[in-house]
């Protein structure tokens, strides 16, 4: 009787598989051998998509009304949550980092030239659904970033000739961008473009092997060797070209792993649309058109936002087809080894433009449980009676002005039991959660400042700072006013400059407190300052 | 023992495979299988001023509970049924029977707790009388704090 093990081989045909796929031999790539793996590094990022994706499918929900909250909780409450979506968020950048650098060693070498010009055409509709997959997940978070670069990706669809409302319109859902848009970027995103993804990968890799991989271009001049007595001479599949696959796989997921643990995946302000100060920025795979569309005027804008994409796009469709005959070396084809690096060249000009062109966003809060807390404070209507920088009722105190002379005890009981805090308090017993109060502490925390103002640092304050600096109307006038300062700066940035002023302003005529003051006190002094801030 | 070059591959191949595999798959596990451990929270929740439960008689008290669900806070319509026989302690039943969870009621002229379902009969204190239910009415937690009584909302599941 045969084993278990051996009947499946057998019915699966395994001997066959084996020879077809492991067994096959690639051509010698000599010096050019980890260029070879840069495709297995792309199809292993998109398996970390899937995977990661699939299992942030389960906490996320694509509602206006939910889908930041959801996010929030993943980042916060679900455990690793944040490392998950960490690798999912820096696996997108990786993935069209390798995707276009699979396409730059495939078109370099020639290998798109006659027999694998499907295999590229292929692997052009895989990067353009990759961009897709891009644009369409990162409204999924809405927040601020989220809605304002869809939104103003849709308006660049509006541009497209004859068709352009109609587009947006199909985009959007609707007139509106709002809960059609975000289920249909949802099902775009995780149901109909990984779809598209894996048949095209399948067709792809279903190619790479029917065609076999491309030996390393002959030298100018010299005349093409034949492709079959080159493989003959080559190593197996299995285990010498998967072994450097292998190796770059475990580099490149290292270092999404070392992304996602040390800057992790920020979440901006719920999206609010009626936003004015806010600056829109894509991704940077897209800074390139988003930089683009400043060098046209209005009415040729058009140019910039479809009919050049387009001509891009049908360019690369078309390559294989353009640049044709035997010569694969880059020496032998400089004309159009010198198109394509321009073009390179000049997408990463236009990016790094876009990158550097100035930025006014207000400060990104990145601590969720600051935004949680911004949330309930709203929920519960908590500016009936309270005001912060100027703003909401005046029957309670101004949190802005009050929070920072209270500790974090004392503001615990005024949540919960509000009159054991104050004898006679009107404010309302909220019957609030554990979770609530930590997240409206954390929220008071950064409206307020943290810095207690006691007798010690206004000692401090008046010997060290005064002399120089106004504050609320006191002081002298060599420094800069430092009135509402904290609507500038963070306390992070204060402490740093308290220390040492010049080293974050090389002409600082402020002498440095470093060596005068103690660690502690510039501490404090920081976290008051950084409470001082003005309202609108 | 001397290796050749492709045993040294291959077995580099299941060592990096291992690698890359356990790396991805341990913090997936952890976010995936997270629920079974999750602590859940406690929140007391307020039922209402003791003297103002009747003595002696189980009485049905509706209460709004706020509740963690997710990433929502949702505010839920509960009841609970309360009995005290001095106004000092007092003991409060989950109000499905714990049979197939339908909810009873206090027959006033039997003085028992009657299951509509399948014919359940409770005495006044959760004791089975009669009927399938396997075990004497849930109760939760409760405290009493300045004349208030409170509650904690969840039952410790029984196995």
């Amino acid at each position: 009787m045969e084993s278990p093990f051996k009947w499946l081989r057998n019915r699966l045909g395994w001997s066959s598989v084996k020879q077809t796929l492991l067994d096959r031999k690639i051509p010698n790539p000599g010096r050019w051998a980890w260029a070879y793996t840069l495709g297995s590094a792309t199809l292993a990022v998109f398996l970390l998509q899937v995977l990661t994706g699939m299992f942030l499918g389960m906490n996320y929900s694509p509602s206006p009304d939910h889908a930041y909250e959801s996010i929030r909780y993943i980042m916060t409450e679900v455990p690793l949550g944040g490392l998950i979506r960490g690798l999912h968020k820096w696996g997108a950048s990786a993935m069209i980092i390798l995707l276009v650098l699979h396409l730059l060693r495939t078109f370099c070498m020639g290998s798109h030239k006659s027999p694998r010009e499907l295999t590229w055409i292929v692997g052009i509709f895989l990067l353009l659904a990759a961009f897709g997959l891009g644009f369409t997940g990162y409204l999924l978070p809405w927040d601020q970033k989220a809605y304002w670069a869809t939104a103003v990706g849709i308006n660049i669809s509006k541009q497209a000739p004859f068709l352009g409302l109609w587009i947006a319109k199909i985009f959007k859902g609707g007139e509106e961008l709002g809960a059609m848009t975000l289920t249909r970027f949802y099902a775009l995103h995780v149901l109909v473009l990984p779809t598209f993804m894996a048949l095209l990968i399948g067709t792809h890799l279903f190619l790479v092997v029917y065609h076999g991989i491309s030996a390393p271009p002959h030298p100018p001049g010299s005349e093409p060797p034949d492709y079959e007595s080159l493989k003959a001479k080559g190593k197996s599949f299995y285990p010498h070209s998967i072994f450097k696959d292998l190796v770059m796989i475990t580099t490149v997921i290292g270092i999404l792993f070392f992304l996602s643990i040390y800057f992790g995946a920020d979440l901006e302000d719920p999206a609010d649309p009626t936003d004015a100060s806010y600056n829109p920025r894509p991704e940077w795979y897209f800074l390139f058109l988003f930089q683009m569309l400043k060098l046209f005027p209005g009415n040729l804008e058009y140019l910039a936002a479809v009919v050049l994409p387009t001509i891009l796009i049908l360019f690369l469709l078309l390559l294989p087809f353009l640049d044709r005959g035997t010569k694969r070396h880059p020496f032998a084809r400089p004309v159009w080894m010198t198109a394509g690096l321009l073009a390179v060249g000049y997408i990463l000009l236009l990016s790094y433009q876009g990158w550097k062109s100035p930025l006014v966003n207000p400060q990104i809060e990145k601590n969720p449980m600051v935004l949680h807390g911004k949330k309930i404070y709203a929920d519960l209507h908590c500016s009936y009676c309270h005001q912060i920088r100027g703003e909401g009722g005046t029957v309670g105190p101004d949190l802005s002005l009050t929070v920072s002379s209270r500790s974090d005890e004392w503001l615990e009981v005024h949540f919960r039991k509000p009159r054991e805090a104050t004898p006679g308090s009107a404010m309302p017993e909220l019957n609030l959660l554990n979770e609530e109060i930590y997240a409206l502490i954390a929220y008071l925390r950064d409206v307020g400042g943290s810095g207690i103002f006691t007798a010690r640092l206004a000692k401090i304050y008046q010997e060290n700072c005064q002399t120089c600096h106004r504050l609320k109307g006191e002081g002298g006038d060599v420094g800069p006013d430092l009135s509402g300062i904290g609507n500038f700066r963070v306390a992070e940035w204060i402490r740093a400059y308290i220390q040492n002023p010049q080293l974050l302003n090389p002409d600082a005529a402020m002498p440095e407190f470093g060596s005068i003051l103690e660690t502690q006190d510039i501490e404090n002094l920081a976290s008051y300052l950084a409470a001082q801030k003005r309202g609108k | 023992m001397t290796m050749d070059r492709r045993k040294f591959l291959e077995l580099a191949i299941y060592g990096l495979g291992s690698v890359v595999g356990i790396s991805l798959l341990a913090p997936i596990a952890t976010y995936f299988l997270s629920p079974a451990w999750k602590k859940h929270i406690e929140d007391w929740v307020l039922l209402g001023e003791t003297k103002k439960i009747p003595v002696g008689k189980p009485t049905k008290i509706e209460f709004i509970q706020r509740r963690k669900d997710g990433w929502m806070t949702v505010e839920e319509k509960r009841t609970a049924w309360v009995l005290t026989r001095d106004g000092k302690e007092f003991t409060v039943f989950d109000p499905r029977c714990t049979h197939l969870g339908c909810p009873y009621r206090w027959d006033e002229a039997k003085e028992k707790f009657l299951c509509p379902c399948h014919a359940a009969v409770f005495d006044v204190d959760g004791q089975v009388i009669s009927g399938p239910p396997p075990r004497p009415l849930d109760r939760y937690d409760v405290k009493v704090e300045a004349g208030k009584l409170w509650m904690l909302p969840t039952l410790k599941e029984k196995v």
